[in-house]
């Protein structure tokens, strides 16, 4: 909330710099977003006096002024204006200078002829004629007085204020007004504080002649106070409201309306003031609307309203809808005659629901939300009749119609001092904590340690003892706070298994050149159609946010592939020659749509690899050593993703459950994220990872007998795959395998047509004794066997 | 036989030194020594000595033998060692080649940054717990004392799946299942990914992270608080980084603080990154609100504690002087290189 100090100097007695008193209120609690110095953009601009005035040659409409702006030499200026004479004392804007309209002046030339500054209008100094009689004149502003030129413009526009802008918390809608913040800036400069007298004299009457007001609904109204005021006389309001009202960033507009502004900021309580003469039927009803009734608002918008909104309706139709904005047809207006005056409470949550469903924020509704006092209706009527009366503004009726359905009692809360101090850990004198507390009109009395507090219903954020905590704490001040070390067990603090298993796996890969991306866990709706899975694919049930940031940011993602492609994506087409990424992040699978409970929350690891060394072989190569990280056995068999090269993909499982998917990205999805290169994907469950995980490691002695090695070349069909070969070097060799090793693989010259040559050396071992040839000629010749069986022959 | 003796030491002794190469080291081995060698031949003639001479003679050859031995070893090692000197002076490298590596990867900085605080955590006895990204608009709110149409529900922009399905706007939430799931005393931090609809610039992301904190036992104080945010301070800032409480507000703690600690920049005098204040808010903290304690079927006249939450985000771009947040979600790998 803006505030001018000015202004607040009303209030409170202020007796330290600015920049002090705010420090002392950040510290209370109340942050300050900024300390605006007015005129501070108003800069290098000085009272000048025109000596001379001659016309330009080459314009019919420039002159040419000689300004005496306090120094030896007269400095020469083009203007465009003509309401300017010799003699004139003028607001001069010197070369290097800077207007609270952004502009930035500088010397220059027009049409020819030097020009070292600029003569300002009232509105280029940012003036209404509230601040400067003649601000609004089109042309120069034309300085009242004798004055000594060269003087700051600033000094003679009296610009010596400051706007503060206090952050309120949520807690504390008591400070969302004048009022509030100079209480607490009481409290902490130990000065005192003064609210505003209230009185004023009516003409006599009753307003319940005047007035009918009927509360339908005392749970979204539990209170509605309604005054009449007549023969208004609807003026611009005074300067000084003008101002405070302008600092808070709010728009002066007439006197009638500007009280009900002024009284929002000064007490905190939205006012609102109806055109009485409009009111049919005499009669105010706070009712809820009727299905489909229609209003039109102060800003001229239309809007249907709907059962669970409040209205302020007069006889026949809503004419305001309650607490965020009048309607068109009841407006206060240069010639409205009489006026009806509303303060009310409404509850908060419907003001906010409304507010929200219809898209509307008020001042006023920003308070209703946050809360408003309901004790405080009542003085905030009394000031706006106050007012009313001071400035002349109309003939008050006698009388008030108060429609509430009781008032809330006074509320004592009963707290130990011993309970407040155990809490924060600091010892307090019981003495301060009830000086501090009354202090801040939470009225306490003390007995035998135990502390009695009166909270006032402005304060309904105080309920226990930790408000009571707090409250003391931010007046006595947090720097007596004083660490103390961390107590209790002594041991290391764990982490789960998943988080463990995760550090592991990412040394791994961080040892194998991979760097660690994170992407957003939110991808476009169309995201997932760049994968081109079939339709009925379970991928594509992903779960929508229903407010996102826009499409691109809409949709939870099944998979992280396409965040991963995006990343490959910006690094191909930044001309980096090669990478290795991973991410390690979670899928969102939802277990029906629209959702209606949790997603499941899979941990799921990509990789994403190009480059002209990768090829499919080395993501194989990352997977496998991943997968002997967790001691697993694994088979590799064919896959079948759409968005996969359909001849270079796998599936790795352990254990016969697929854990992971990999191969070379189908150039058709490739080409969709603009990537022309060869790039290798793979997705992997990281659950299933971590589940196989059953590695526990024994030591196994090492080898005290030779082996020996025997090398295995055959021939076969080009498309048997190595893995059947190997599989039957292996069964072959059965336990006396150490190893089998691929050496060599060829296709070619002196192979058939169809055929491929294919190598492999075989360790083989005991561990009971050396090999006896039988031993080794009993194996050799089980693995021939073996390879014959599946059409693979030994090259002679 | 005496002069022949010693005019062949001083013959062999000449042709070792003059030897050019191990070569002709190992000819002059075998002239001399050798089974057919001169000093053999000199052993062979001393039948013809009388019975006095022969051991004098004989002591006379074995010496000279010796000697003739120690002078072919040295050279011969001497020559060896000048040739491998040759060898290696030729196999001289230019060292200011480039490395044959496999160059390591990194771990992305904020996971960096994560790993860091995990540890003085842990290293404090706080256990790391994870909890759900997609929360019920229970544990998010509600339970934390913010109920439907708080108005501190404005203090955050949340993204809605359903009518009660949240995308978590603070990894608080991750508390009240602590609490419902675990009896005091409970020392945690739970890190993870939040969302808030925020529009994506320099500062601002609908995705960040965080790392929740909660104590609860009997008798933890504010001061235990301030005690623990000091000691991470001191290990993720330096020694000499103070701690300076703020009040403010949160629903689900009373008293609440916004914490600030010494600019790492300036040390405190002021600069540009604290605005020239001194100070760097890297965290909001308070006491448990017995609310939420009590939501959580804890008793609060018990028990009391605190919790806080540390933006990850926030003290990643200050640690490495990041201008721009969706660096780090654009994952150039020139960018990830430098971390």
């Amino acid at each position: 909330m803006k505030i001018s100090l000015n202004h607040l100097k009303n209030y409170v007695e202020i007796n330290v710099p600015v920049e002090e008193m705010c420090e002392k209120m950040v510290m209370a609690g109340f942050e300050v977003e900024s300390i605006e110095k007015q005129g501070d953009n108003l800069v290098n601009c000085v009272v000048g006096q025109i000596k001379k005035i001659t016309p330009h040659e080459n314009s019919d409409h420039l002159q040419i002024c000689q300004i005496d702006v306090g120094k030896e030499e007269l400095v020469q200026i083009v203007t465009g204006a003509q309401n300017i004479k010799e003699g004139d004392f003028v607001p001069t804007a010197l070369d290097n200078s800077y207007l609270p309209n952004g502009a930035h002046i500088v010397a220059g030339k027009l049409r020819g002829v030097d020009s070292f500054g600029m003569l300002c209008s009232g509105e280029e100094l940012g003036l209404t004629e509230a601040d400067y009689e003649g601000a609004s004149v089109h042309g120069i502003l034309i300085l009242k007085g004798e004055l000594e030129t060269g003087t700051d413009m600033r000094e003679i526009l009296g610009l010596d204020d400051y706007i503060i802008d206090f952050k309120i918390t949520a807690n504390r809608p008591d400070c969302n007004c004048f009022l509030g913040v100079a209480k607490e800036i009481s409290v902490v400069l130990g000065t005192k504080f003064k609210a505003p007298e209230t009185n004023y004299k009516t003409v006599g009457g009753n307003v319940k002649d005047y007035i009918d007001v009927e509360v339908k609904n005392y749970e979204l109204c539990p209170r509605y106070i309604g005054t009449v005021v007549k023969n208004l006389r609807i003026k611009p309001s005074p300067d000084w409201m003008q101002k405070a009202i302008s600092a808070s960033g709010m728009r002066p507009i007439n006197n009638i309306v500007d009280i009900t502004n002024f009284v929002m900021l000064e007490t905190g309580q939205p006012m609102h003031a109806f055109n009485y003469n409009e009111l049919s039927g005499k009669k105010i009803v706070v009712r809820n609307a009727n299905a489909g009734e229609k209003i039109t608002t102060l800003d001229g918008k239309d809007y249907e309203l709907t059962t669970d909104m409040l209205v302020i309706a007069d006889g026949e139709k809503p004419s305001c809808l309650a607490g965020i904005m009048g309607g068109k047809e009841s407006e206060i207006e240069d010639d409205t005659k009489d006026l009806f005056l509303e303060s009310a409470k409404f509850k908060r949550d419907n003001i906010r629901h409304t507010a929200r469903s219809l898209g509307i924020r008020t001042e006023a509704s920003g308070r209703f939300e946050r809360g408003v006092d309901i004790m405080n209706t009542e003085y905030a009527t009394n000031r706006a009749l106050s007012l009313i009366y001071e400035l002349d503004a109309g003939d008050i009726i006698d009388g008030k119609i108060d429609c509430n359905n009781g008032l809330p009692k006074e509320r004592i809360l009963t707290v130990t001092a011993q309970s407040v101090t155990d809490l924060l850990g600091v010892d307090i004198p019981t003495e301060k904590m009830v000086e501090i507390l009354n202090s801040l009109e939470l009225k306490t009395t003390e007995k035998d340690g135990v502390l009695k507090v009166n909270v006032p219903s402005i304060r309904d954020d105080v309920e226990g003892r930790a408000d009571i905590a707090e409250e003391v704490m931010r007046i006595y001040g947090y720097d007596h706070i004083v660490g103390t070390p961390m107590r209790g067990d002594v041991r290391r603090g764990t982490k789960l298994d998943e988080r463990n298993k995760a550090d592991k796996l990412k040394t791994l890969l961080c040892g194998m050149g991979m760097y660690e991306i994170m992407t957003y866990s939110f991808i476009s709706s169309g995201a997932i159609d760049t994968l081109l899975l079939d339709k009925n694919d379970a991928r594509r049930n992903a779960i929508k946010i229903i407010n996102p940031l826009g499409d691109e940011y809409s949709t939870l993602r099944t998979q992280l592939t396409t965040s991963m492609l995006t990343v490959l994506s910006t690094n191909i087409n930044r001309k980096i020659e090669n990478g290795r990424f991973y991410e390690i992040s979670k899928r969102f699978i939802p277990h029906s749509l629209p959702v209606t409970e949790q997603p499941d929350e899979l941990a799921t690891m990509s990789i994403g690899i190009y480059g002209k060394q990768e090829d499919f072989f080395t993501l194989k190569g990352i997977i496998e050593q991943i997968m002997k990280l967790f001691g697993s056995h694994t088979q590799y068999v064919r896959s079948s993703e759409p968005y996969l090269h359909p001849g270079r993909q796998a599936s790795c499982l352990a254990n016969n459950k697929p854990v992971a998917v990999f191969g070379e990205v189908h150039p058709a999805v490739a080409a969709s994220y603009d990537i022309e290169n060869r790039v290798y994907v793979a997705e992997i469950d990281l659950s299933e990872l971590y589940a196989v995980n059953k590695r526990k490691v024994t030591y196994k002695p090492l080898p005290k007998f030779p082996a020996v090695e025997r090398d295995f070349a055959m021939l076969c069909d080009i498309d048997l795959p190595v893995g059947d070969i190997e599989k039957a070097i292996t069964s072959g060799a059965g336990r006396l395998l150490e190893k089998a090793e691929l050496f060599d693989i060829y296709v070619g010259s002196q192979i058939p047509e169809g055929k491929k040559s294919v190598a492999y050396s075989v360790w083989l071992r005991s561990n009971e004794a050396t090999l006896t040839d039988e031993q080794i000629d009993a194996a050799t010749q089980k693995i021939i066997s073996n390879l014959e069986k599946i059409g693979a022959t030994l090259r002679k | 036989m005496k002069e022949k003796l010693l005019s062949l030491k001083e013959a062999a002794k000449n042709a070792i030194i003059a030897a050019k190469d191990e070569h002709e080291i190992d000819e002059l081995r075998v002239k001399y020594l050798g089974k057919k060698g001169e000093l053999t031949a000199l052993l062979k003639q001393m039948g013809s000595l009388s019975p006095e001479e022969r051991p004098v003679m004989g002591q006379l050859v074995n010496e000279a033998k010796q000697h003739i031995e120690e002078l072919i070893t040295s050279k011969a090692t001497e020559m060896k060692n000048k040739a491998t000197e040759l060898k290696l002076k030729a196999e001289t490298l230019d060292i200011t080649l480039p490395a044959k590596t496999q160059s390591a990867g990194k771990i992305h900085p904020l996971n960096t940054v994560l790993n860091d605080m995990l540890d003085i955590f842990q290293s404090m006895g706080f256990d790391v717990l994870d909890g759900p990204e997609v929360e019920t608009d229970y544990y998010c709110f509600e339970c934390l004392n913010v109920p439907a149409d708080h108005p501190a529900r404005d203090m955050q922009d949340t993204f809605y799946l359903s009518k009660d399905i949240l995308l978590r706007t603070q990894t608080s939430a991750a508390q009240a299942r602590v609490m419902q799931n675990n009896k005091p005393p409970i020392r945690i931090v739970c890190p993870g990914r939040v969302f808030r609809a925020d529009e994506v610039d320099a500062t601002h992301s609908p995705v960040f992270h965080q790392i929740e904190g909660l104590v609860v036992d009997k008798g933890i104080t504010m001061c235990d608080l301030k005690g623990v945010l000091e000691q991470f301070a001191r290990e993720i800032y330096g020694k000499d980084t103070a701690v300076k409480f703020r009040p403010s507000f949160f629903p689900f703690t009373e008293p609440s603080v916004e914490v600030d600690v010494t600019c790492s920049e300036c040390g405190g005098k002021g600069c540009r990154v604290c605005k020239g204040t001194g100070w760097i808010e890297i965290l909001g903290a308070g006491m448990v609100h017995p609310n939420v304690l009590r939501s959580c079927g804890i008793d609060p006249e018990v028990y009391q504690g605190f919790a806080f939450g540390i933006g990850l985000d926030r003290i990643t771009t200050t640690r490495y002087k990041i201008s721009d947040i969706r660096l780090l979600f654009e994952n150039d790998k020139r960018f990830l290189e430098q971390f």
